[in-house]
C-alpha cells in the first residue's frame, strides 16, 4: 500500500480526550488520519457525508482519556458499545492483518473488549475480558515520565523501534496490569511465549524496578501488550505525547514516541 | 405580603408597594435575596412606576443580578479608579468587558484567558466546589469561542497541623479540604482532557475558617473567530446548550456574597451547583464547531445567575431585549417554580444566539454529540425581558433596570504597617537547623503529590512541564509553557501572590506579588504581555477590609501601568470571613508570558559544572518572609520594588538570554537566594559552592526583581559586565558543582536537605 492511501481512524466519544494529538501524530508521518465518532459507524442520525465503516480505514486507534467518565470500570462503557454495534467488523479487521492501537484509556477498551491479550487467532475479540488495568498500587492519578524496555521482536507497533529503552510518560488512575487471581505466572508464560509482551517498565539504569518507575504496580512490569497476531498493541504510556521532540525537551528532531507510528505505516506500506 | 397567583403552577405576586421597610428587609430575608433595604426601596420605586407588584420571579432575578457576585457594587468604582486603565495596551483585543480577556497571540490567533474564584462552595463541599470551579472557567474561555488549552488552580487553606480539637464548629480540617479539592480538579480536569499545568498552594491560619480555591484557564482562537457574548439582531434564537437545568447551585451567588457561619454547612449545600465533565467534554466539540462553521452570532457560558443574567444581558449587550418561553428548558426534576429555573446556577449550560436559517444545521451538530440543545427564546426590537411560562406573562421589567445594579463607594482605612509593626530581625542561632524547616516549611516544600495528580501533558503541548529535572526526582519550574499552535511561539503560564505580604502590608504585598509573576514568566524566557487578577477579600462593609481592598488594587494598578502589562480580565470575591476573621488579602495572579520560541524555554534545575550568578538588588526586607516566620521575629518592612527598576531587569534579563547561552534560571522568592538555590540543586542533584561568604541578610532577605542564573564557566564574566553596563546589578556568587549545599555561612549535605524538602508537604498528606 502507497503511504498516502493509507486512512486511520481515531475513535472518539464523549470522554476520550487525546483524539486530536494521536491524529497530529499519524498525520506527521504522512497519512491521512481522522478523528471518528463511533456514532458515525452505526447511528442512523448521522447524516451521509458523515457515515463511515470500518473498512474505510487500515489503522483503528482508541485514543487517551475518560470514555464515558470511566465511573464504573475504564473503558467498559466504549468496548460495550463497540462490541454491541461493531463485533464482527472489528474481527474480521483484524483477521484480515489490519492494525489497532489503545493507548491509555485505549488500551482498558481493548482489555474490556476482549481483544487483548487476544490469544485466540481465530476468534480475536474474545467473549470476556482476560485480565484487567487495575487501580495503581498509589491508589493516585500519576502523571509522570516513564522508561520503557522493548521487549517484543513482532509487534508492528515497535518494529521500527531501535532503541533499548524509550520515554513516554504515563498519566492514569488504573493502569496495573493484573491477571486472574493464581494464574498470572501462567499468563506471563503465554504472552512471553507468543512474544506478546512489548513494553516493560524500567528505571534510569535499565533495570525492573518498583514505584515511582513502575508507576502502577503493574504485574511483572507490564506497559503494553498486543495479541496473538502482533497486530492489535495496548499500552497505558503515551507515546503521542513524546513524538515530537520540543515535548520531551529536545530542541530538535523527534521523540521516541515517532517510531510506534512510523513502525505501523512501515507494516501497512508492506502490506 | 405574598399572595399566591391563580395559575396551574407555583408563582407569587410580592407585595412590596405597601411594605414597610421592615417588610422590605423581611421580604428579602425569607426569599434569600441578600439584597439590602435601599436595595429594596429602589425596587419598590421602580415597580410603582409600572403600577403594579412584582412577581417572585422578578424579584429573584434582581437578586442574582445586583448580588455583589454579579454587578461587582462594592468594587467597581476602586477598580475603575486604579485598574482599568492598566487594560489598555495595542495588542488586546478586548478586556474586562466580557467573560474573558482576549490578547493578539500573532497574526493569526489570539490567546483567551480568565481567572476567578470558587471559595464559598469549596468551602462547604470541596469536592463539588472545586470541580464546578474547573467547569466554570473553561465555560468563560469556550464562549469567546476558544478552544480551552490550560488550566491553574491556586489553592489556600489553613495550616494542615491545625488540631482537630481546635477547629471551629463547622469548619472542616484544612486536609480534608486539600484532599477534596485537589480530587474535584483532578477528576474535572483531567476527564475533560485540559491539563493543569500552573497554580500554587498556601497555608496560612488566616484561611483556616474560608479556603480559596482560585481557578483559571487559557485558550486559544482564530482571530477571525472570536465570539462574543452578545447577539445579532432581533429574530435571533437563544439556544440553550448542554446539562439540563435542576435544583442545584440556587442561590449561589447570593451565597457567595455574603460571609460563610457554622450554619452555612446545613443552609447551603444546595447552592453548590454538581459537576458533569462527561457532559463539558462533547459540550466543548460541538461549540466550536458550530463555532468553526460560522453559524452563531453570539455565545455565553451560563454562570452565577444562571438564565437570568445570560439571557438580558447578551440581548442588551446588542442593544436589544429578549421574549423567553421558560416551559422550553429541559429541566432535571419536576415541580420546579418558574423562579427555581430563572435563576437555577446548574453546570454545563451554554448560551447560543442562532439566527433562524442556521438552527437546524446548529441542532444537528449538538444531537451528533448527544449534547441536549433547545431553543429557548428570541431577541425582540425593544429593551425589555419578557417570560412565559404555560401561556402565561410571568415576568416584564426593562432589562436597563436589571442590569443597572448598585455601585457603592465604601469607606476604607489603609494599614500603616510601620506605624503598628517594630522590626526585630536578627540572624539566626543555629543557620542548619533553620534553614531545614525553611526547605520542609509546607509553603515551600515539594508538590508532586498535588501536580502529578493532575494531567498536565494531555493535548500534547506542554513543552516546560511543571516539575523539570531528572526523571522522578524532578524540582519545581517558575512557570509552564504551552505550544498551542502549528509555530513554535508559545505561551508561559504562571499563578502567583504571597499572602503573607499582603497581610502586613497590602500595598507592597500586592506589588511584591506582581513582581514575582513578572519575574516567574522572565525566568523561563518568556515576555511578559498580559495578566488576570482574583482578588479575594474578606467583607467589604468593615472599612479595615475595604482598606486592605483598595490597597492592594491601587498597587497593581500601579506595576502594571509602569510595566506596560495589561489587566485583561479578572474576578472580585469578597466576604471571605467567618466570625473567626477574614483572609489574608489575596490577590491572586494570573501571569502570561510570549514565548518567542519554545525551544528556547530556560528550566530552572542546575546542569552541573557551571557559574551560579545572582542577577538584583538585595536589602535587609522581610516583612512577610518565611524567614521572620520561621524564626518568629517581627518585621513590618515588606520588600520595595519598583516598575521602573522591574522593567529595567526584566529587559535586560530577556536581552541577555539572546546573548548568552543560559543554562538554568529561577527566581528568588519565598524563603530568599538560600532556598531559590537549593531548589535548582535538587532538580538534577547537582551541590553549590558558594564563591564567598554568604550573609544570612543576602541569603534568607526575600528582596524583589532578583533571579539565580546558571552559565558555562567562560560566560560568566561578560554576563555580569553585560548587567554592570546597563547600570544592573550582576554578581558571581558561586558554582554549581558537588553534593553539598555551601553557602560558607553554612553547609548542609545535599541529600538530607532534598529529603527535608521532598517530605514537607507530603508527608501530612499519605
Amino acid at each position: 500500500m502507497e503511504r498516502d492511501e493509507i486512512r486511520v481512524a481515531v475513535l472518539r466519544m464523549e470522554g476520550t480526550n487525546c483524539e486530536d494529538e494521536t491524529v497530529k501524530a499519524f498525520r506527521s508521518v504522512g497519512v491521512e488520519a481522522e478523528s471518528v465518532h463511533v456514532k458515525q459507524f452505526y447511528s442512523d442520525m448521522i447524516r451521509f457525508e458523515e457515515q463511515r465503516s470500518i473498512f474505510d480505514y487500515h489503522c483503528l486507534v482508541f485514543p487517551g482519556g475518560f470514555s464515558a467518565g470511566d465511573y464504573i470500570r475504564a473503558g467498559a462503557i466504549f468496548s460495550a458499545r463497540v462490541k454491541s454495534a461493531l463485533r464482527k467488523d472489528i474481527e474480521e479487521f483484524i483477521k484480515m492483518g489490519y492494525p489497532i492501537l489503545g493507548i491509555c484509556n485505549g488500551f482498558q477498551v481493548l482489555v474490556e473488549l476482549g481483544a487483548l491479550p487476544g490469544f485466540d487467532e481465530d476468534r480475536p475479540v474474545s467473549d470476556k475480558p482476560e485480565m484487567a488495568l487495575a487501580i495503581n498500587d498509589s491508589s493516585r492519578f500519576e502523571c509522570r515520565p516513564t522508561l520503557l524496555k522493548k521487549e517484543s521482536k513482532k509487534c508492528v507497533f515497535t518494529r521500527k523501534v531501535n532503541k533499548n529503552t524509550v520515554m513516554f510518560p504515563v498519566a492514569h488512575a488504573e493502569g496495573k496490569v493484573t491477571f486472574p487471581s493464581g494464574k498470572e505466572d501462567e499468563y506471563v508464560e503465554r504472552l512471553l511465549s507468543n512474544d506478546q509482551i512489548v513494553f516493560r517498565y524500567v528505571d534510569d539504569k535499565g533495570n525492573y524496578a518498583g514505584y515511582p518507575w513502575n508507576p502502577n504496580g503493574s504485574y511483572f512490569n507490564i506497559a503494553g501488550i498486543c495479541n496473538a497476531t502482533h497486530t492489535v498493541f495496548g499500552l497505558m504510556p503515551h507515546p503521542e505525547r513524546a513524538f515530537f521532540g520540543y515535548q520531551v525537551g529536545k530542541r530538535e528532531g523527534y521523540g521516541d514516541g515517532y517510531c510506534i507510528f512510523r513502525s505501523v505505516i512501515d507494516y501497512l506500506e508492506k502490506l | 405580603m405574598y399572595r399566591k397567583v391563580n395559575v396551574p403552577f407555583e408563582l407569587y405576586e410580592i407585595q412590596i408597594l405597601t411594605a414597610s421597610d421592615e417588610e422590605l428587609a423581611r421580604i428579602s430575608e425569607e426569599m434569600g435575596l441578600a439584597l439590602n433595604v435601599d436595595e429594596m426601596k429602589r425596587i419598590k420605586e421602580y415597580f410603582r412606576s409600572k403600577g403594579r407588584n412584582p412577581y417572585d420571579i422578578e424579584l429573584q432575578s434582581l437578586a442574582q443580578a445586583w448580588s455583589e457576585h454579579c454587578c461587582y457594587k462594592s468594587s467597581k468604582y476602586y477598580l475603575r479608579q486604579y485598574l482599568l486603565e492598566a487594560a489598555e495596551a495595542d495588542y488586546v483585543i478586548s478586556a474586562i468587558k466580557e467573560d474573558a480577556g482576549v490578547v493578539e497571540f500573532d497574526d493569526e490567533y489570539a490567546y483567551v484567558t480568565a481567572f476567578e474564584s470558587h471559595n464559598h462552595p469549596s468551602a462547604i463541599e470541596p469536592y463539588g466546589g472545586a470541580a464546578t470551579g474547573i467547569g466554570g472557567i473553561l465555560r468563560d474561555v469556550l464562549c469567546m469561542g476558544a478552544q480551552p488549552i490550560a488550566l491553574i488552580d491556586p489553592l489556600f487553606f489553613g495550616n494542615l497541623d491545625t488540631p482537630y480539637e481546635g477547629l471551629p464548629k463547622g469548619t472542616k480540617h484544612p486536609l480534608y479540604l486539600l484532599k477534596g479539592v485537589v480530587a474535584g480538579i483532578r477528576d474535572y480536569g483531567n476527564r475533560v482532557g485540559i491539563p493543569t499545568v500552573a497554580g500554587m498552594v498556601f497555608f496560612d491560619d488566616s484561611y483556616l475558617t474560608n479556603c480559596l480555591v482560585n481557578v483559571g484557564c487559557v485558550g486559544i482562537v482564530k482571530k477571525d473567530k472570536i465570539t462574543h457574548s452578545r447577539a445579532g439582531g432581533p429574530g435571533d434564537l437563544f439556544v440553550l446548550a448542554g446539562g439540563k437545568t435542576g435544583r442545584d447551585g440556587i442561590h449561589g451567588v447570593t451565597f457567595a456574597s455574603a460571609e460563610l457561619d457554622e450554619k452555612s454547612e446545613e443552609e447551603a449545600r444546595g447552592a453548590v451547583q454538581l459537576g458533569n465533565p462527561i457532559m463539558k467534554e462533547p459540550l466543548i466539540h460541538a461549540c466550536l464547531e458550530v463555532v468553526e462553521k460560522g453559524l452563531l452570532t453570539g455565545m455565553k457560558d451560563l454562570g452565577g445567575g444562571g438564565l437570568s443574567c445570560v439571557i438580558g444581558e447578551m440581548a442588551l449587550a446588542a442593544g436589544y431585549g429578549a421574549e423567553v418561553y421558560l416551559d422550553k428548558v429541559p429541566l432535571k426534576e419536576e415541580g420546579m417554580a418558574p423562579w427555581e429555573i430563572w435563576i437555577s446556577e446548574s453546570q454545563e449550560r451554554m448560551m447560543l444566539t442562532v439566527r433562524p436559517e442556521h438552527i437546524d444545521e446548529v441542532l444537528y451538530i449538538f444531537q451528533k454529540w448527544d449534547v441536549p440543545a433547545t431553543v429557548v427564546g428570541k431577541v425582540i426590537p425593544e429593551k425589555i425581558t419578557r417570560i412565559y411560562y404555560k401561556g402565561y406573562k410571568i415576568y416584564e421589567m426593562d432589562t436597563e433596570f436589571v442590569t443597572a445594579g448598585p455601585e457603592y463607594c465604601r469607606p476604607y482605612i489603609s494599614k500603616k504597617p510601620e506605624k503598628e509593626l517594630h522590626e526585630e530581625i536578627e540572624p539566626p542561632a543555629d543557620y542548619v537547623k533553620v534553614f531545614m524547616k525553611m526547605l520542609s516549611h509546607p509553603n515551600v516544600a515539594f508538590r508532586d503529590w498535588i501536580v502529578r495528580q493532575y494531567d498536565h501533558e494531555v493535548r500534547g503541548s506542554t513543552v516546560l512541564k511543571p516539575l523539570q529535572g531528572r526523571m522522578n526526582y524532578e524540582t519545581h519550574g517558575d512557570a509552564a509553557v504551552i505550544k498551542p499552535t502549528k509555530s513554535f511561539k508559545g505561551l508561559a503560564i504562571t499563578a502567583d501572590v504571597n499572602p503573607w505580604m499582603c497581610k502586613i502590608d497590602p500595598y507592597w504585598g500586592a506589588a511584591s506579588s506582581f513582581d514575582e509573576m513578572v519575574r516567574n514568566l522572565v525566568a523561563v524566557n518568556a515576555i511578559p504581555h498580559s495578566f488576570n487578577d482574583c482578588l479575594n477579600f474578606g467583607n467589604p462593609e468593615k472599612p479595615e477590609r475595604m482598606g486592605e481592598f483598595v490597597e492592594c488594587v491601587k498597587a497593581i494598578g500601579w506595576m502594571a501601568k509602569g510595566t506596560a502589562i495589561p489587566c485583561v480580565s479578572g474576578n472580585v470575591s469578597f466576604y471571605n470571613e467567618t466570625p473567626y476573621g477574614a483572609v489574608a488579602p489575596t490577590p491572586s495572579l494570573l501571569g502570561i508570558g510570549v514565548v518567542e520560541d519554545v525551544r528556547k524555554a530556560i528550566t530552572s534545575d542546575f546542569k552541573g559544572n557551571g557559574i551560579v550568578i545572582l542577577v538584583g538588588e538585595t536589602e535587609k526586607e522581610f516583612g512577610g518572609s518565611l524567614y521572620s516566620v520561621v524564626m518568629g521575629q517581627r518585621c513590618h518592612r515588606v520588600p520595595r520594588t519598583s516598575p521602573e527598576r522591574l522593567k529595567a531587569y526584566t529587559d535586560a534579563m530577556l536581552e541577555s538570554f539572546k546573548k548568552f547561552e543560559v543554562m538554568a534560571c529561577h527566581d528568588i522568592s519565598m524563603g530568599g537566594l538560600a532556598v531559590a538555590v537549593a531548589e535548582m540543586s535538587f532538580g538534577r542533584g547537582v551541590g553549590f559552592e558558594a564563591a564567598r561568604e554568604l550573609s544570612f541578610i543576602e541569603l534568607f532577605s526575600e528582596s524583589n526583581t532578583r533571579w539565580v542564573v546558571e552559565l558555562k564557566a567562560e560566560d560568566a564574566e561578560s554576563y555580569v559586565e553585560f548587567f554592570k553596563n546597563r547600570g544592573l546589578k550582576a554578581e558571581v556568587i558561586g558554582y554549581s558543582e558537588g553534593e553539598m549545599l555551601n553557602f560558607k555561612t553554612f553547609a548542609i549535605g545535599l541529600g538530607e536537605a532534598d529529603k527535608a524538602w521532598r517530605r514537607g508537604m507530603s508527608e501530612y498528606l499519605v
